[in-house]
């Protein structure tokens, strides 16, 4: 298997001299197309240094962020927005929705920006798959937090990305919701034959996942 | 586009406020530049209907119309297509007996010369002690053979004519001969080229040699601006007109600048989704050019509906041409005001929505 997103010996520090702090060390990460990977750490660990670096957001201090075997930080600005928009999905900590836009409009967005007519069929049948064809009209405010997580899972797949990046998706969701949403996950990686990084504290979810890093003051380690 | 027109359309009450708030403004600057062009059209619409291009005055009048002396002879310095000699009265036309007094501007030229009006009904001057009324003089009671006063002395004239409507300086013209408003006046010369007028008006005239004989050369544009009190008005008006463009253009600033500051987490999301800021500006400025646009015309509907109910003594005068431009003017501070935001959105990190 080739590795869709892969970071190599990434280090990153914050400041300089007495005052730097080293929120990566040396991390090593790649996840393959149809893995589901959880990194998991304390709040603090650097899970969203990585997140953010892996996204292309913030460059590393050294070492290589390679998506689809490109080298994210030696592109422009421009390139990695477009990168961001074409090949990562994001579920972000509470909702990334647009508050004015309903279910169908926030898919029908993403199809605008990319200058395409609405995909009406994929919208369906994504909304289908995550049980929200019901929904396809409500607003975020009208939405449960597991479905508003579930509507940032279809709008997340609808671009079809090669990697998808979760950053606390259960965050604000209890355990049963929880579940059902690192359940889907699990199954649209497998199903869609995509690569999908998910960043818990989380102890629970960890089971449903292919592949599992730890990561802990900076130190990243794959769980075997 | 799909953003900034879905968001208004979801924050209606937001957005038909500040919509209301540039409703009031072009409303203001509309209404303003309509009494502006009123009383423009009150001081010059008599020489406007002249269609004439200079004026030659006495040297020492200040470039002033009443304040300039010269003799009908003095005619002889001028070379032009049409050249006609103008005196003026702003005075008082009153019926014999006192029945009806209006202030008027009183304007005489030669019987045949070229600002002499188009009479509607009635007849041309072609006698001594004749006038001429504009047809707004018809309401206040004066009508054809009528014999009437100017000014404070005992000779009357008789009313042998009526032209449209026309005004100078404020109030309605009549138009008579030189000679006689010169008898109406009891001036001591009331006939002969030795009698006293204001000055001379042309249609592309010109001295015809070097020594002018005391005359000096005014263009017609300049003529205006001179009238007293014309430009000082002109200016006050416009000058608000102006302060309201800039006042526009702050408070679609103002506001476009605290919604982005409410909304920057929600641009951070769209930024770590790839959207990126131009996408962003594009929203700002669609919803802005709405807001100003449904402004703009919901005020012009005003402005011309007000117009029609407007009584006749508050000149109004739409000038669809500057209308156009001030609404583009208008618009344009909306979009001016809009990318005031440009850095604020530009400057967002989108890693503020992750972690």
């Amino acid at each position: 298997m080739t590795a869709v997103l892969a970071l190599k010996q990434i280090n990153k520090e914050f400041g300089h001299g007495h005052t730097a702090v080293t929120a990566l060390k040396d991390a090593n990460f790649e996840v393959a197309a149809g893995q589901f990977v959880a990194i998991i750490g304390p709040s603090g660990s650097g899970k969203s240094t990585f997140l953010t670096i892996a996204a292309g957001l913030q460059t590393p201090t050294s070492g290589q962020v390679l998506l689809n075997g490109t080298e994210l930080a030696t592109q422009t600005e421009k390139a990695r927005l477009d990168y961001r928009f074409n090949e990562i999905g994001f579920i972000l900590q509470s909702s990334n929705l647009i508050p004015f836009l309903n279910v169908t409009e926030q898919l029908k967005l993403v199809d605008k920006m990319a200058k395409r007519p609405f995909q009406k069929e994929r919208a369906q049948k994504l909304l289908a798959e995550l049980a929200l064809s019901e929904e396809a009209t409500a607003y975020p405010n009208e939405l449960s937090g597991g479905e508003r997580q579930r509507v940032a899972i279809v709008r997340a797949l609808y671009n079809d990305p090669s990697v998808i990046l979760a950053d606390e998706p259960t965050a604000s969701l209890d355990t049963p919701r929880s579940i059902d949403v690192v359940e889907r996950l699990a199954k649209e990686a497998h199903q869609h034959n995509k690569a999908i990084v998910m960043v818990t504290h989380d102890q629970r979810l960890i089971s449903h996942c292919d592949v599992v890093y730890r990561i802990e003051d900076g130190v990243m380690t794959r769980q075997a | 586009m799909y953003l900034g027109l879905k968001e208004m359309r979801h924050e209606k009450l937001r957005y038909s406020l500040l919509s209301g708030v540039l409703l009031l403004i072009s409303l203001v600057v509309f209404m303003l530049a309509g009494l502006a062009n009123g009383l423009s059209n009150g001081n010059r619409e008599a020489i406007d209907n002249w269609q004439a291009s200079d004026v030659y005055l006495n040297q020492n009048a200040n470039e002033t119309l009443s304040a300039s002396q010269v003799k009908l002879a003095d005619q002889k310095y001028i070379k032009g297509n049409q050249v006609a000699p103008l005196a003026t009265l702003s005075g008082t036309l009153r019926t014999t007996k006192n029945a009806h007094k209006t202030n008027v501007s009183a304007l005489a030229t030669s019987r045949k010369g070229f600002i002499m009006p188009k009479i509607t009904s009635g007849h041309r001057i072609n006698g001594k002690n004749q006038l001429i009324i504009s047809a707004s003089l018809k309401a206040d009671g004066y009508k054809l053979g009528q014999r009437v006063r100017l000014g404070t002395t005992k000779k009357t004239a008789k009313i042998v004519g009526i032209y449209a409507s026309s005004t100078y300086m404020i109030a309605p013209t009549v138009y008579t001969d030189v000679a006689t408003l010169n008898r109406l006046k009891d001036m001591p010369v009331t006939s002969g080229d030795q009698q006293t007028i204001n000055g001379f008006v042309a249609k592309n005239g010109a001295f015809k040699q070097s020594n002018h004989g005391g005359l000096q050369h005014l263009t017609m544009a300049t003529f205006i601006n001179k009238l007293p009190g014309y430009s000082a008005e002109q200016l006050t008006l416009n000058t608000m007109i102006y302060f309201l463009f800039a006042i526009a253009l702050a408070i679609i600033g103002i506001f476009m600048f605290v919604l982005t500051l409410q909304k920057q987490a929600l641009f951070g999301v769209l930024k770590v989704q790839g959207i990126g800021t131009k996408h962003i500006l594009a929203a700002l400025l669609t919803q802005s050019i709405a807001m100003a646009v449904i402004g703009i015309v919901i005020g012009l509907g005003i402005t011309v509906s007000l117009a029609q109910i407007m009584p006749a003594g508050l000149p109004f005068v739409i000038n669809w041409p500057q209308f156009g431009g001030y609404s583009l003017a208008l618009l344009a501070a909306a979009v001016i005001g809009a990318l005031l935001s440009w850095r604020t959105v530009a400057n967002i990190d989108p890693a503020i929505a992750i972690g």
